[in-house]
């Protein structure tokens, strides 16, 4: 399935060629900060516990679905990155974590705070080992202050923030996003704040402790919530699909779907109220007068739209100059033409699970992001890693699985495990 | 030393000012318009120590017209005050001769450009990536628009002028299409049971942290390569990327991930439900735990009813479930369902916690303790409450120095320091309307 574009991106450089990541991460929101950056050229080794592996995500597939063994709820956080199992509840397997940890320039983890600290191999200790290490912790509320003790949930996360209760409908309820975007948002900044570390240890050879708050990344990213609400002493309700503070930028129910549309500046403002046939709305042609009639505007707007065909309103806009955009669902967006072309819908021949399709936002000219492989079974490279990175013999590997020190899946639990049909060999990276 | 109070002692924000800070060397020229995706890439570097420059047209970035209810403070939005952080906010006609030479000159000493306009409307102006290469090959370039910079609704966009908009991001990605209450609770109003948006700006969040994170590592890049590039970079793109395995599912097996409400389709319960002063979270989804919940609830019935994981994840019996835990907890508050569980001594872990509204989430001290909600008094805002940075670190904590700036307000300093241009140019420039 490599298409003229994806060898194209493949003769182009990694922007993190040689950057080596330890990844101890569970679920979502440590996983995805490490993808991200494995995308970019990072080499990262991703580390759990053997036999079930991290199980709170590998056992997650939508009505317990798991496709070619495949977990969907890890799959979509995984990309190019290498699978060790070994048990920290060990001696010898606290060793090999700092024994990798110093060949690496960034680990990441998001165990509850203060456990590895506790376990010998927190930022303290690691630093003794690497001193120029850059060392990530994400947690729910941080490392510290009067929630930090506190468990989270990506849904907990959506909920406390106050992120779903301005989500919706007023006469329907709070909605929270359906993805765990309180992980993958996290996530993403995760990455950015490791680099920008990454790149002032690059200048000065210094590393640091970095202590990221999942709940603190939505408030971040909850825009005028929180001034609005100091300034005028009125909490920030439910809108629908209007968006209170661009007026008009609404989602309308068509007579066949659902369109997106923007029209803000006064031009596209004209273009939207000619469209309509509604020469009167004019009036709000000034933005300050249109947002405090957004109301008016908004009834407007969706009344026009309902006795229309959404191709109506995507081509009033084509001709109008206000911007538009179908609400796209997943089918839409996996067969559509503008989505393969620019290669944000990847499809590619995973080396151990066949054909897969992934998206991707990385389309960096030089050196553009790209997915080589998917999630692993547990343990699945630990050959790879050990031998490679570690310089361990066959024997010495060998021993360590005699002492239980790595390990591999549980063939009990299929979203551990490789494909059903796995002939001992595809996709292993270091075949003895 | 107890690894909290160290790390609060190596991390506390109100040391930053003593602190190194990680981007200090690097210079940002910001040429967002009408775009929050922009603004905060933008806010993402000056907050870590880059010197931004918040280049607006003479009459100032149609963003600061962005603001709830018209509620603006001197002319400008309470949107733009979150994001004009540690920013230095100059004017400049890019359309004219004048300007252009201005930008041109300011492009050769800029590390980052960003910009948000329509595809090509940049390269119509002689600005494109390829233009400002020529005189800078170290720039790091990134153009941020929903449509794309290429592909075919990037070509649309192209011809129609389409710009930046978040509710475009949000219904491209997918993201509306799995948000929202689906048909099938019929308990709601009609119209609320539809794709819905989030209520935030999550495509330009989104965008501009996925912005943030690819210029980053083209700055990296550029220590071993001594060349800057471009980066193509959707919102809509990125947003996509953050919702879930809808695509590597539907490629898996044609089935489309549907808008489920509060409802997880994964574990259930680990939900929503809603109770007489709002909502709360549960979970309690494994068979011990599911059992848990009904002991707490008093309903054993439906322990046997809903047996299975498999039953329970069934999107038709999901929102049964739903309903009848709702029975319990719409007759009492969120405060007394937490304590209620709390107060569970018995087999299987169940969990519950409170969902707030926005005017409950402030009440909680930890985010000031933690600085990621700031007070601060700055003119001609006055007195205000913005979110610090969401991360602490020990060696190049990210800061907030100023609030914003009017429009034009740094034209004299950074003209001056950038371009030594003296005030008797800068006044025939403004008499010109460049700037």
């Amino acid at each position: 399935m490599l298409n003229a574009a994806m060898e194209e991106i493949f003769s182009k450089g990694e922007a993190l060629k040689g950057v080596r990541i330890l990844d101890i991460t569970r679920i979502i929101l440590g996983p995805w900060a490490s993808t991200l950056l494995a995308e970019l050229g990072a080499e990262v080794v991703h580390v759990e516990i053997p036999g079930a592996g991290d199980l709170l995500i590998r056992a997650v597939g939508p009505q317990g679905q798991f496709p070619r063994n495949l977990s969907p709820g890890m799959m979509c956080a995984s990309a190019n990155k290498y699978y060790i199992a070994l048990d920290m509840h060990k001696p010898e397997g606290i060793e090999l974590i700092r024994k990798l940890a110093a060949s690496s320039d960034i680990i990441m983890e998001n165990f509850k705070a203060g456990t590895f600290d506790k376990w010998g191999i927190g930022y303290r200790q690691m630093k003794e080992i690497k001193p120029d290490i850059i060392y990530l912790s994400m947690q729910g509320f941080g490392n510290w202050g009067s929630l930090s003790s506190r468990p989270s949930y990506d849904a907990y996360a959506q909920g406390i923030s106050g992120l779903a209760e301005i989500t919706g409908f007023p006469d329907a309820m709070g909605v929270k996003s359906s993805a765990w975007i309180g992980d993958f948002l996290s996530g993403t900044l995760a990455a950015f704040y490791t680099l920008a570390a990454l790149y002032h240890r690059k200048k000065t050879g210094v590393g640091q402790f970095i202590d990221l708050s999942q709940a603190e990344v939505l408030m971040r990213c909850m825009d005028w919530t929180w001034l609005y609400g100091y300034l005028k002493g009125k909490r920030r309700e439910r809108f629908g699909n209007w968006d209170m503070a661009v007026v008009p930028s609404c989602i309308v129910k068509t007579t066949d779907g659902f369109v997106a549309l923007g029209a803000f500046s006064e031009p596209e403002y004209e273009g939207l109220c000619r469209s309509m046939g509604r020469e009167d709305l004019l009036e709000f042609r000034a933005i300050e007068k249109r947002l405090v009639e957004a109301e008016r505007i908004y009834k407007a707007i969706d009344g026009w739209a309902a006795g229309r065909k959404s191709s109506d309103i995507l081509e009033a806009g084509e001709r109008n100059g206000y911007s538009v955009a179908r609400v796209m669902n997943v089918e839409a967006i996996y067969h559509s033409e503008h989505f393969n072309e620019r290669q944000t819908v990847w499809k590619f021949d995973d080396p151990l699970w066949g054909d897969l399709c992934y998206p991707m936002a990385l389309h960096l000219e030089d050196t553009p992001g790209r997915i080589r492989w998917s999630m692993r079974p547990v343990g699945f490279d630990n050959e790879y890693v050990l031998r490679k990175l570690l310089g361990y013999s066959a024997r010495e590997i060998q021993s360590l699985y005699d002492e239980q020190v790595i390990g591999r899946w549980n063939p009990q639990m299929v979203f551990s495990g490789p494909p059903p049909d796995w002939d001992g060999q595809q996709g292993l990276l270091f075949k003895e | 030393m107890d690894w909290v109070a160290w790390a609060r002692g190596n991390t506390d924000p109100d040391e930053a000012g003593w602190k190194a800070e990680a981007l200090k060397d690097v210079l940002v020229l910001d040429l967002s318009y009408g775009s929050f995706a922009g603004l905060f890439t933008g806010s993402l570097f000056s907050e870590m120590g880059a010197r931004v420059i918040k280049i607006e047209p003479p009459e100032g970035d149609i963003a600061r017209k962005m603001t709830p209810f018209g509620e603006f403070i001197q002319g400008t939005g309470l949107p733009y005050l979150v994001e004009g952080r540690n920013k230095e906010h100059v004017t400049l006609d890019i359309q004219s001769a004048a300007g252009k030479e201005i930008l041109l000159r300011l492009v050769r000493k800029a590390d980052v450009l960003i910009e948000t306009f329509a595809p090509s409307a940049m390269e119509s102006m002689g600005l494109g990536y390829a233009a400002l290469k020529a005189i800078n090959p170290r720039l790091v370039y990134v153009s941020l628009n929903s449509y794309g910079q290429k592909g075919e609704l990037s070509d649309k966009a192209r011809k129609a002028g389409w710009r930046c908009y978040d509710i475009i991001a949000q219904a491209l990605s997918g993201f509306v299409s799995t948000t929202g209450i689906p048909e099938t609770m019929t308990d709601f109003p009609e119209h609320t049971r539809v794709p819905t948006r989030m209520g935030n700006w999550m495509g330009w969040y989104a965008g501009g942290a996925y912005a943030g994170l690819a210029v980053m590592a083209a700055l990296y890049f550029r220590e071993v390569s001594g060349s800057g590039q471009f980066i193509d970079m959707s919102p809509a793109d990125a947003l996509m990327c953050l919702n879930n395995y809808a695509l590597h599912f539907y490629h898996l097996t044609g089935k489309a991930i549907e808008r489920p409400a509060n409802i997880e389709p994964a574990a259930h319960p680990y939900c929503y439900v809603r109770c007489k002063d709002g909502m709360i979270f549960l979970a309690g989804y494994a068979d011990p735990n599911w059992k848990a919940l009904c002991t707490i609830i008093d309903r054993m019935d439906l322990v046997e009813t809903y047996a299975s994981v498999k039953d329970r994840t069934d999107p038709i019996k999901a929102i049964e479930i739903i309903k009848e835990i709702e029975k319990f907890t719409l007759d009492h508050t969120r405060d007394e369902l937490v304590a209620i569980w709390l107060a569970y001594k018995g087999p299987g872990v169940t969990v519950a916690g409170e969902i707030l509204k926005p005017d409950e989430t402030v009440k909680l001290e930890h985010w000031y303790e933690r600085r990621s909600l700031v007070k601060i008094q700055e003119q001609p805002w006055g007195d205000l409450m913005l979110q610090g940075a969401p991360v602490k670190m020990t060696e190049t904590p990210p800061r907030l120095k100023w609030v914003c700036r009017e429009i034009g307000a740094d034209n004299e300093f950074v003209y001056l320091d950038l371009l030594g241009m003296p005030k008797s140019r800068l006044d025939e420039l403004a008499g010109e309307g460049v700037l």
